[in-house]
């Protein structure tokens, strides 16, 4: 029974690692940017949703289309006016910058809301759903299937509508694109822009669930990191598998295995994957390639 | 008209002003020439100590000062202290370290090789204290640290470092005493620690004081640096069904721990944190899931203690601290005002200024001070002055224990969550 539980608590952490690391993945796929900037992003959602909770008193769950929204417009602008500059660059030059936007993030949250550690704790916190012994708290119930549906409508949009398949277009040839007639830079701009909003709702999740300060984004760029790879980069559904497993393994090793080796798992099961299967679990051809030039 | 006339007045008055001005100028540097003239006359012993005066952990660097700086005035008020039957005004020679420890060890050296000085205060923090002292165990002169709990910075054998704070490996002792008095004693000890020094240094402790006491320990994990999710480990902690938790951590850790210890329901008579709870953002993060943990604190305004040397209680301190500080102080003034009294009973004791024989007195401390009694063992620790515990009640933490200082009941067991 314990081990149940803590395999379903381990998906249910999975979800939220989803949600990170498609927008992590959007943004790689797209622009070809390996987004170092992204714990920030997450953070400035996290921190927008507990200011506005701090404000007014508003659930962090309502707030996902406010900090959604903030995230995109923040995003659209960094690709258009910044990141656009170096999308020729050598990898080193876009590692560099968004690096120093990375610190930049940081200093800002720093100076506006002190390092002092938050985190937004509601009052139906402990309620849970009981079953047969097993007990899932409402919230991670919750965040998970947010996290999930915010993926499920990231793949609707990506496949189903115009503006989704010029970026699905632009990642796989942006040349080709070019020659069909797609504005590349704008198309790149909506790509960074939606993948920064996925990471503003993720970081109003992480917000619902965790503590936070200005210093503890660097984790999640790297966890985001990790699960794209072993996901393959471009497929979202090896991108949730991934994290589900990541989450499953972590909270196995953690539970019935020693914590202090939780984090050695998920580098562990991205050293075998990048032995055995370079491309990640259902890594496709072309996104990958397609910026590998 | 009016305004013109006075226009015109003006220049006239910022001249004579400018007068009156130079003139105050000379009359008060020859008035801070006085004191100085009269100092000549006195003898004078000198400590020294390089502080974090600025850099990352210069508001603690500064709260030190302001306790070294509180003992100075006060003692040199009452005619400084007797060596040989004369009475010797008391300075400090401080440099300010930005907060490195490279930069602690160079200054220690300039203290002691440039300036001449024999008697050292510490610095701030743990490591930057490992470091300095390393200098004057070299040249075989005292240090009395006020300022460095990890265990580590004793364990090297050192014969010439004192410090007045509780050491680490105290900070849970009286928490699991607490656990084990309690009734219904808190029979099954969960343990949880941050995979780093400190952390792992009090829970190792907790570990030791939790058997002795005749408890048992049923889950001892530690976590890594980083951590964002306790789930796992709280549902095997809550499979082994204990009655208390005993954490150490940093304070966003231990916020998560508390959340989840509540979301999963975990049915838990106490918990005592090492770090957290008292400070910002702990209560306002868990809103009413913070009532009733625990922390240990080396010293709050509310204690019992007198001080036998200016006859001051902790909260009399606490007045004079809050005067000079500007705000209410914490445990980082009257720890560091704690040394130089330590020092001021080991000259008279030795009655000479001779590093050796004050070293060798320092050794024999046992005093009562604002901050708590002082002893040392043979590593220079302080083993007289336990942690106090303070438990959140309605948001605020309020001392329980020991009872003669604590200002309410301890709640036990905690509140449902």
């Amino acid at each position: 029974m314990l081990t149940l539980q803590i395999v379903l608590s381990g998906v249910l952490l999975g979800g939220l690692y989803a949600c990170m690391a498609i927008s992590f993945s959007v943004i790689w796929g797209v622009t070809g940017l390996v987004n170092l900037a992204h714990g920030a992003m997450i953070l400035i959602g996290a921190y927008f949703s507990w200011w506005l909770h701090v404000l007014t008193g508003i659930d962090p769950f309502l707030t996902i289309p406010l900090s959604a929204g903030l995230l995109f417009v923040i995003g659209y602008l960094l690709q258009r006016y910044l990141l656009e500059r170096v999308i020729r660059a050598s990898l080193i030059m876009t590692l560099v910058l968004t690096f120093g936007l990375n610190m930049v993030l940081v200093n800002i949250l720093l100076q506006l809301f002190s390092a002092d550690v938050r985190a937004v704790t509601m009052p139906y916190a402990s309620a849970a759903l009981e079953v047969g012994g097993l007990r899932l708290p409402w919230t991670r119930i919750a965040v998970f299937a947010v996290a999930l549906g915010l993926t499920a409508l990231l793949h609707l949009y990506m496949s189903r509508t115009r503006s989704g398949n010029a970026i699905r277009a632009v990642a796989q040839n942006p040349r080709a694109a070019a020659t069909l007639g797609i504005d590349a830079r704008r198309v790149r701009a909506l790509a960074f822009g939606i993948g920064a909003g996925l990471a503003g709702a993720a970081g109003t999740l992480m917000a619902a669930l965790y503590s936070f300060s200005p210093i503890t984004g660097d984790s999640f760029t790297m966890k985001s990191f990790v699960i794209v790879l072993l996901g393959g980069l471009g497929s979202m559904v090896g991108t949730i598998v991934a994290a589900v497993v990541l989450g499953v393994c972590e909270n196995l090793v953690s539970g019935l295995g020693a914590p202090g080796l939780r984090d050695a798992v998920s580098f562990l099961m991205l050293l075998a994957i990048l032995l055995a299967r370079p491309r990640g679990l259902f890594g496709g051809r072309h996104a990958g390639e397609a910026r590998a030039r | 008209m009016f305004l013109a006339e006075k226009a015109s007045a003006c220049p006239a008055r910022s001249r004579r002003r400018a007068v009156f001005g130079v003139a105050a100028a000379i009359l008060s540097t020859a008035a801070a020439w006085l004191p100085s003239a009269h100092a000549q006359q006195q003898p004078t012993i000198t400590f020294g100590a390089a502080l974090s005066l600025t850099g990352r952990v210069s508001t603690e660097g500064r709260q030190v000062k302001v306790g070294y700086d509180l003992y100075v005035e006060e003692i040199n008020k009452r005619g400084g202290i007797k060596v040989g039957g004369k009475p010797h005004r008391v300075e400090i020679k401080y440099y300010d370290d930005q907060s490195d420890a490279a930069t602690s060890v160079r200054l220690y050296e300039k203290l002691i090789n440039e300036d001449g000085v024999k008697l050292l205060l510490g610095p701030y923090s743990s490591g930057i204290t490992f470091a300095a002292s390393a200098v004057t165990e070299k040249y075989q002169l005292p240090m009395v640290a006020a300022h460095a709990a990890a265990s580590n910075v004793y364990a090297r054998g050192f014969k010439h470092l004192f410090a007045t704070l509780t050491p680490v490996d105290q900070y849970t002792a009286n928490m699991i005493r607490m656990a084990s008095q309690a009734s219904p004693k808190a029979q099954r000890v969960a343990l949880i620690h941050e995979n780093a020094l400190f952390p792992q240094a009090a829970i190792d402790a907790a570990e030791r004081q939790a058997k002795a006491a005749g408890l048992e320990v049923v889950y001892k994990e530690a976590y890594p640096t980083g951590t964002k999710d306790f789930a796992a480990m709280i549902e095997a902690m809550k499979a082994r069904n204990p009655d208390a938790l005993i954490a150490g951590g940093y304070t966003g850790d231990m916020i998560v721990l508390a959340r989840q210890t509540s979301e999963q329901k975990v049915p838990l008579k106490m918990i005592g944190f090492t770090l957290g709870p008292t400070l910002p953002g702990f209560v306002e993060a868990l809103g009413p899931r913070a009532e009733n943990i625990l922390e240990p604190v080396q010293w709050t305004s509310d204690m019992p203690w007198k001080d036998e040397i200016f006859g001051w209680t902790a909260a009399e301190y606490a007045s004079l601290c809050r005067e000079r500080l500007g705000r209410e102080c914490d445990y980082h003034p009257p720890q560091s005002t704690a040394a130089l009294q330590v020092y001021q009973r080991a000259i008279e004791r030795a009655d000479s200024l001779d590093p050796k024989k004050v070293r060798d007195a320092l050794a024999q401390t046992n005093i009562m001070t604002a901050y708590g009694p002082v002893r040392f063992n043979e590593m220079g620790q302080n083993i007289a002055k336990g942690m106090s515990v303070v438990q959140l009640q309605n948001g605020k933490p309020v001392v329980v224990f020991p009872v003669e200082g604590a200002k309410a009941r301890f709640v036990y067991p905690m509140t449902a969550r």
